[in-house]
C-alpha cells in the first residue's frame, strides 16, 4: 500500500512546482497506473515514494512505514524501474543481480529459482554472462525488470517500465504485473500508453501541472467525460 | 571553417561548464562557496609561488655569472613539456574514446578531424592552464631579472602559445594510432589500458634517460670546458627532447639571427608535427573510435550446475558494494588509470628519478641523517607513505565515480553508513597499494632500517585512514554525479583537488606541529608519542564525521 499525504515539491526555490499538493492512495493488490502529459510531475511523485527525491511538504507511506523515518524497512519492501536505467555497465548481468540479491538479503534458493525463471522468461539467459555494456536498450530494461522482481517485493515502483521492451517482452510484463498483484502486492507504474493502462490498471491518475486531476477506475474516469476512451479522457483533462 | 569554429566553441563551453556555472552562480544563487573556494586557493598558491620565485632567483644568481642563466628556461619548459607528454594520455585516451558527446558527434556532417580537433583544443586549452604554475613564473621571472627587451616578451607569448603543441600532437598521434589496434581485438578495456602502460612506460624511460647522470665524475677540465660554452647546460637538460632546447635559444636570441631561426624551427616543427596528426587523424580516427565501447558478448545459456555454483550464496551487504567498487574501478580504464595505477606509478617514477641522479647520493645522505635525527627520518619517510596512498583520488572521488548510477545506492535498502564502510574500505585498499608502492621506493632508494621503516609504515596506515576519510568527505559534501565523460569524474573533479590541498594542509600543520615540539626542548621519542596520538585521534574524528555525515548527506541529495 502506498499513501501520499498533500506530498508537493518544488525546483528552483519554489519557482516551478512540480508536484502540488498531491493526495492518493494505493491499495494492496492493486495495479496504479499513473498518466499525465511530458512534465507533469510523474517521475518526481515517483522519485519521491522510492526516496531519490525529498518532498518539501507532505507525507509518504509504504505499506504504513512513514517513507522518510523508515527509509531503509520502506526500501527493503520496494524496489523501483527507473525509465531509463543507468545501470552498472562494467558488471556482468550474473554479478548485477547477485549484487541486488545480496543488498536485498535474498536466500540462495529463492535467488536461484527467481533468477532461472525471469531470465528464461525474458530471453535474457544467453547474455546474463556478458558485460551489461554490451546489452540492448531493451535487454539493460530487462535486467533492471528482473532485478526489482529478484527480492519479491511487496511495493513496485515503475516509471515507463514498457520503453524499449520487445513486443514479447512487454507481454510478459503485464501477465507478472498482474501476477504480482493478484498475490495481494502493490504495483504503482507510469506510462504514455493509454492501452495498456486501459486494460491493465485497476485505478487510475492523471497528473497534469503538478496536481491530480482524476483518479478512480476506468469506469469511473469514463462517467467524468460521457464514457470515452481513455486517450479521449486524457486529452480532455489535460488540454485545461 | 565555420562549422569547425563552432565546434570547438561548443566543446569548450561544455568541457568549462561556464554557461552552467554561470546560471547556478548567478540565476539560483548556488554553488556560491565555489567563487570562496577559488579566493581561498589564489591566496594559498601566494606562498609557494613566492617560495618558487626565490629558487628561480637564486638558481639565476648562481647561473649567471657561469653564463649559464638560460638553462633555468630549458628546464622549466622541458618540465611543461614532460608533464604534458605523461599526462596528456589520459586526457587524450578520455576525451577522444570516451566523452559521451561522441555519439551525438559521429552521426553529425563532419569530418574525422573536426572531431578530434575540437577535442584537441578542449585538452590544450587545459594544459595551457595545466602548465601555467611551472611555466610562466619562470618565463615572466626571468624576463624581469635579465632585464629583457619587446623582443623577449614576444617570443615567450609565441614560445607559451605552442609549448604544448609538439607533445600533445605527439601524444595524439600514439593514441590515434593505439586505438586503431585496440578496436580490432575484443579484450578492448584491457588493451586500452596496455597500450596505456607501454605509453606511460616510454615517457618514464625518456624521462629517465634525460636525467641520467654520467656515469664517471667529470675532471676538472672538462667542468671548464663545460662551463666555457653558454649553452652547454641548456643543451645536457634538453638532450632528451631538443624543442626545449629551440625554445630557449629562441627565447635568449630574441629576433636576432639564431633567435629567429630558433623560434622558427620550434613553431615549424609544432605546426609539421600538428598537421601530421591531422593527416593521419583523418585517416584513422573514426576507425579507431568508431564501436570502441560497443562488447559483443558470446551468447551461452549457462548449465544449472554452473548457474547454481555462480550465483552467490550471500554476501554481506558491506562485502557486496566493497566487490562493486572494486570490479568497477578495475573494469574502468579512465578510473583504474588515474586511480589504481596513479598510486602504483608516483612511487615508480620517484625510484626512476632517483636513480637516474644518482641513488648513492641521496643513500648516504639519509644514513648520515638516520644517525643523527631518527625523528625526522621516521616522519618524512611517513609523509611519503601518506602522500604515495592518498594521491590517487580514489576516496576523494567515491561518490562522484557512481554519476547517474547513484540512484541504486539511493533506493538499496543498505544503510547509508554501511555503504560509506565499504567505500571507505575500497578507498584504503587503493592507498595500501600506494604505501605499498611507495615502501617499495623508501627500501629501493634509502636503504631505511627496518626499525624506521616499521614506525614510519604504523603512522602512514593510521595517517592514510584519516586522509581516505578527509577524501570522502570532502567528495560527500557536494559529489558531482552529472558527468559525461569519466574523466571529469576523478581527474577533472574538483573535490580531488580540494581534498588534494587538504592532505597537503594537514600534513604541513603536523610538520608546524612537530617543529614546535622539537623546539619547545621535547625529546624526540615523546614528540614522535604525541604526534602518533594525534593521528590517531584525527583519524578516530574523521571517520566518526563521515559515519555522521553520510547519514545526512543521502537524504539530502537528490538524483
Amino acid at each position: 500500500m502506498i499513501e501520499l499525504q498533500r506530498v508537493s515539491k518544488s525546483y528552483n526555490k519554489g519557482r516551478v512546482k512540480a508536484v502540488d499538493d498531491l493526495t492518493l492512495t494505493v491499495n494492496s493488490g492493486e495495479i496504479f497506473g499513473f498518466l499525465g502529459p511530458n512534465g507533469a510531475g510523474k517521475t518526481t511523485t515517483i522519485k519521491m515514494i522510492v526516496g531519490l527525491l525529498r518532498p518539501d511538504a507532505g507525507t509518504i507511506a509504504i505499506n504504513g512505514l512513514d517513507a522518510q523515518k523508515d527509509s531503509l524497512k520502506c526500501k527493503s519492501i520496494t524496489t523501483y524501474v527507473p525509465d531509463y536505467p543507468a545501470i552498472y555497465e562494467r558488471l556482468t548481468g550474473l554479478e548485477y543481480l547477485n549484487f541486488i540479491g545480496d543488498v536485498y538479503g535474498v536466500p540462495r534458493a529463492d535467488r536461484l529459482e527467481r533468477m532461472t525463471k525471469w531470465l528464461e522468461i525474458f530471453e535474457l539467459a544467453p547474455a546474463v554472462s556478458n558485460p551489461i555494456q554490451s546489452y540492448s536498450q531493451g535487454m539493460k530494461q530487462k535486467i533492471v525488470l528482473i532485478a526489482a522482481l529478484l527480492p519479491a517485493p511487496q511495493v513496485m515502483v515503475l516509471d515507463e517500465p514498457m520503453v524499449g521492451l520487445d513486443p514479447r517482452a512487454s507481454y510478459h510484463l503485464k501477465e507478472l504485473m498482474r501476477e504480482h498483484c493478484d498475490q495481494g502486492e502493490t504495483l504503482f507504474f507510469s506510462t504514455h500508453i493509454m492501452e495498456v493502462a486501459e486494460r491493465l490498471c485497476d485505478r487510475i491518475g492523471i497528473i497534469h501541472k503538478g496536481k491530480l486531476i482524476a483518479c478512480g477506475t476506468m469506469e469511473e474516469l469514463k462517467k467524468l467525460s460521457e464514457d470515452m476512451s481513455l486517450e479521449n479522457i486524457f486529452l480532455e483533462l489535460t488540454d485545461k | 571553417m565555420r562549422r569547425l569554429r563552432s565546434l570547438v566553441r561548443a566543446a569548450l563551453k561544455a568541457n568549462f561548464g561556464f554557461a552552467v556555472l554561470s546560471h547556478r552562480l548567478f540565476r539560483e544563487k548556488k554553488d556560491i562557496w565555489i567563487a570562496a573556494v577559488v579566493v581561498l586557493a589564489v591566496i594559498g598558491i601566494f606562498p609557494t609561488l613566492y617560495g618558487y620565485l626565490r629558487l628561480i632567483k637564486g638558481l639565476y644568481g648562481l647561473l649567471q655569472p657561469l653564463g649559464q642563466e638560460q638553462a633555468i628556461l630549458t628546464f622549466s619548459l622541458l618540465a611543461g613539456q614532460f608533464l604534458i607528454l605523461l599526462f596528456g594520455l589520459y586526457y587524450v585516451v578520455s576525451a577522444f574514446y570516451f566523452s559521451k558527446d561522441l555519439e551525438m558527434l559521429i552521426p553529425l556532417p563532419l569530418k574525422p578531424v573536426e572531431v578530434m580537433l575540437s577535442k584537441f583544443t578542449v585538452i590544450l586549452v587545459n594544459e595551457y592552464l595545466s602548465v601555467l604554475a611551472i611555466v610562466a613564473p619562470v618565463l615572466i621571472y626571468f624576463g624581469i631579472l635579465a632585464k629583457s627587451g619587446l623582443t623577449y616578451w614576444t617570443s615567450a607569448v609565441v614560445v607559451y602559445f605552442f609549448l604544448p603543441v609538439i607533445p600533445l600532437a605527439i601524444v595524439s598521434l600514439l593514441v590515434v594510432a593505439m586505438m586503431r589496434v585496440v578496436n580490432l581485438g575484443r579484450k578492448k578495456d584491457a588493451l586500452i589500458i596496455v597500450g596505456s602502460l607501454i605509453l606511460i612506460a616510454a615517457a618514464l624511460s625518456l624521462q629517465f634517460f634525460i636525467n641520467k647522470s654520467p656515469g664517471s665524475e667529470p675532471d676538472a677540465q672538462a667542468m671548464v670546458r663545460f662551463f666555457a660554452s653558454p649553452d652547454s647546460l641548456i643543451k645536457r637538460i634538453g638532450a632528451g627532447f631538443p624543442p626545449s632546447i629551440w625554445a630557449t635559444k629562441a627565447l635568449a636570441g630574441g629576433f636576432s639571427g639564431p633567435g629567429l631561426l630558433n623560434l622558427l624551427i620550434f613553431v615549424g616543427t609544432s605546426l609539421a608535427i600538428f598537421c601530421g596528426m591531422l593527416v593521419v587523424a583523418e585517416k584513422l580516427f573514426y576507425r579507431g573510435l568508431i564501436g570502441i565501447r560497443e562488447i559483443s558478448g558470446r551468447r551461452k545459456i549457462l548449465s544449472p550446475a554452473r548457474m547454481s555454483r555462480m550465483v552467490s550464496s550471500g554476501r554481506r551487504p558491506v562485502q557486496a558494494i566493497f566487490r562493486r567498487e572494486w570490479r568497477i574501478m578495475n573494469r574502468t580504464p579512465v578510473f583504474l588509470l588515474n586511480g589504481v595505477l596513479t598510486a602504483i606509478l608516483v612511487p615508480v617514477i620517484f625510484i626512476i628519478m632517483a636513480k637516474a641522479g644518482g641513488g648513492d647520493d641521496t643513500f648516504i645522505l639519509m644514513r648520515g641523517l638516520a644517525a643523527t635525527k631518527p625523528l625526522y627520518v621516521i616522519l618524512s619517510a611517513a609523509a611519503f607513505l601518506i602522500v604515495c596512498g592518498c594521491l590517487s583520488g580514489t576516496s576523494s572521488s567515491t561518490f562522484s565515480r557512481e554519476g547517474s548510477q547513484f540512484w541504486m545506492s539511493k533506493v538499496i535498502p543498505v544503510a547509508p553508513r554501511e555503504q560509506a564502510i565499504a567505500k571507505f574500505l575500497h578507498s584504503y585498499v587503493i592507498a595500501l597499494l600506494g604505501i605499498g608502492a611507495g615502501s617499495a621506493a623508501l627500501l629501493a632508494i634509502f636503504r631505511l632500517k627496518a626499525s624506521l621503516f616499521l614506525a614510519a609504515l604504523a603512522f602512514a596506515l593510521v595517517g592514510a585512514v584519516a586522509l581516505t576519510a578527509i577524501g570522502m568527505i570532502i567528495d560527500l559534501a557536494r559529489p558531482l554525479l552529472k558527468w559525461t565523460n569519466p574523466q571529469k569524474a576523478i581527474k577533472q573533479n574538483l573535490n580531488v583537488l580540494l581534498a588534494l590541498f587538504a592532505d597537503l594542509g594537514i600534513l604541513a600543520g603536523l610538520g608546524f606541529f612537530i617543529t614546535f615540539l622539537a623546539k619547545s626542548g621535547v625529546s624526540g621519542s615523546v614528540v614522535l608519542f604525541i604526534v602518533f596520538a594525534a593521528v590517531l585521534l584525527l583519524s578516530w574524528f574523521s571517520c566518526l564525521f563521515l559515519l555522521r555525515m553520510v547519514d545526512k548527506r543521502y537524504q539530502e541529495i537528490e538524483v
